[in-house]
């Protein structure tokens, strides 16, 4: 059993032997596997090993003008606050993105093999692939390593010739289209805030604005979500990074401290 | 997760020149979710005896009002405070008693002896008393306390110095914590005065 390299290898078949383009199916991905007597118990162990707790908050939502994508920048190990600058929207192509919830590592392997995979697609059918069928390649690679400890919840946004598109597509092999989503821990404070502001006709910076207060309040109350608010707008020319803040400095934006009343008057030191 | 991670803590008691600083962090949380950002941790005993108690929330609550009714009966019996020393004492014995269903907390006893000597010490769940002449630390955030206060501690601080150094200790610990920050409470104690601060950080 090998790694599944059909990314790297040239499209042009070798003499004699079979190519994976050919076929129109390409074989399953398969990766090596450890030679031990008990190998269930052992990949429990690694699951339980590997498995992160999707500590983060993510969102996207489609509106008049396109769709909008937004992620915190944490990563905790437990609750030890490993790192408060990691990207979480990952660029797939100038016209996709992809948002990380799960696993660092699993995340951006396979965002960057979805890459490829869409670049090939280009390349052999002289036009860009939709955001369904990126989603769909997605999806199947993620189904066929189900059960195997993958941790991947990510949202697939992009335009394409039928406009903004927008898929939930997870590591239990789920894949949804819908209008919002929102992915992590700190996901039920921002569908909160996310709900209760979203308009279809809002303009690009009301919804970027509703974006970035999803996820700042969603690092208020999470503790494993915080660090930097990162808001990208997808529109019919690509995507474009909006704005990058601080949410220890955006909550003194919306709530100022203000000078307060004295509520106890200095008394005099008891005599020693 | 454990249980002393559960309500999530960050707490810190400094030694300067004949004054003491107590610092905690302001945070409730349940597990991950954050409940309150104005949560007492903590609490005086009498002008110159603070408590801190990091750990589970409600054993820290229950294990202070058992602490101020016994310091209250003290002062009736004996017609003064308790020293610090003595405090420190009674906390190891009261957390002993309940050696084999203890409670969850870890106190931080922070006041000023005989001659305004300042006295600070901790405590595990169990009442191991931990004396030092310098810092003590405890909750979920303590490793990163242990690591800003040794490095940033010096010796005979002045109240404004020693004031600083707790603030940059705690807030940075913090920041690299899941579970504690969103604020801080400050006390800076010395023989005249007690003067409390509460410290803006970052509220992620």
């Amino acid at each position: 059993m090998k790694l599944d390299t059909s990314g790297l290898e040239s499209a042009a078949p070798v003499w004699g032997a079979p190519s994976e383009l050919v076929d129109g199916f390409s074989a399953a991905p398969s990766f090596e596997v450890p030679n031990t007597t008990d190998f269930d118990g052992f990949q429990k162990e690694a699951i339980q090993m590997v498995k992160p707790a999707k500590g983060t908050t993510t969102l996207a939502f489609i509106f008049k003008e396109g769709a909008m994508v937004a992620a915190d920048s944490r990563a905790s190990m437990g609750g030890y606050i490993s790192s408060q600058s990691v990207k979480k929207i990952i660029e797939i192509n100038p016209y996709m993105l992809g948002t990380m919830a799960g696993g660092a590592a699993d995340c951006q392997f396979w965002h960057r093999n979805l890459g490829i995979k869409c670049r090939l697609h280009e390349l052999a059918n002289k036009r860009r692939i939709s955001v369904t069928g990126a989603s769909k390649l997605l999806a199947n690679i993620l189904y066929s390593y189900r059960g195997m400890g993958l941790s991947v919840g990510t949202m697939i946004a992009g335009w394409d010739e039928t406009g903004p598109g927008l898929y939930y597509v997870d590591s239990e092999g789920g894949r949804l289209k819908g209008m919002r989503f929102s992915v992590g821990s700190g996901s039920p404070y921002a569908y909160g805030v996310l709900d209760n502001g979203y308009r279809y006709d809002m303009s690009v910076e009301e919804a970027a604005e509703l974006a970035r207060r999803a996820i700042y309040h969603a690092t208020f109350r999470d503790g494993a979500s915080g660090g930097v608010a990162s808001v990208y707008y997808v529109g019919p020319n690509g995507w474009k990074k909006i704005s990058g803040d601080d949410v220890g400095e955006l909550h003194y934006k919306y709530y100022p401290v203000l000078p307060s009343t004295v509520e106890q008057e200095m008394v005099e030191a008891a005599a020693a | 997760m454990q249980i002393f991670e559960y309500n999530g803590s960050a707490l810190v008691a400094m030694v300067g020149k004949n004054c003491f600083a107590i610092a905690s962090d302001r945070r409730l949380g349940v597990q991950l979710q954050t409940i309150a950002t104005d949560f007492q941790r903590i609490s005086k005993i009498h002008d110159r005896l603070f408590l801190g108690l990091s750990g589970l929330a409600t054993d820290a609550q229950t294990l202070y009002q058992r602490l101020v009714f016994r310091h209250k009966l003290y002062q009736l019996r004996e017609e003064r405070d308790m020293k610090p020393e003595t405090f420190a004492n009674l906390v190891s014995a009261i957390l002993y008693e309940k050696r084999f269903g203890p409670y969850f907390c870890q106190p931080v006893i922070a006041g000023l002896g005989d001659e305004d000597k300042p006295f600070i010490c901790t405590m595990d769940s169990i009442g191991a008393k931990e004396l030092a002449k310098d810092f003590v630390v405890a909750g979920t955030a303590s490793e990163s306390l242990y690591g800003a206060c040794e490095s940033m501690f010096k010796e005979d601080m002045e109240p404004e110095e020693l004031f600083e150094t707790v603030s940059q200790a705690l807030l940075s610990s913090v920041d690299r914590d899941c579970l504690s920050g969103w604020g801080g409470h400050v006390y800076v104690v010395t023989p005249t005065e007690v003067k409390e601060r509460i410290l803006k950080g970052r509220m992620d």
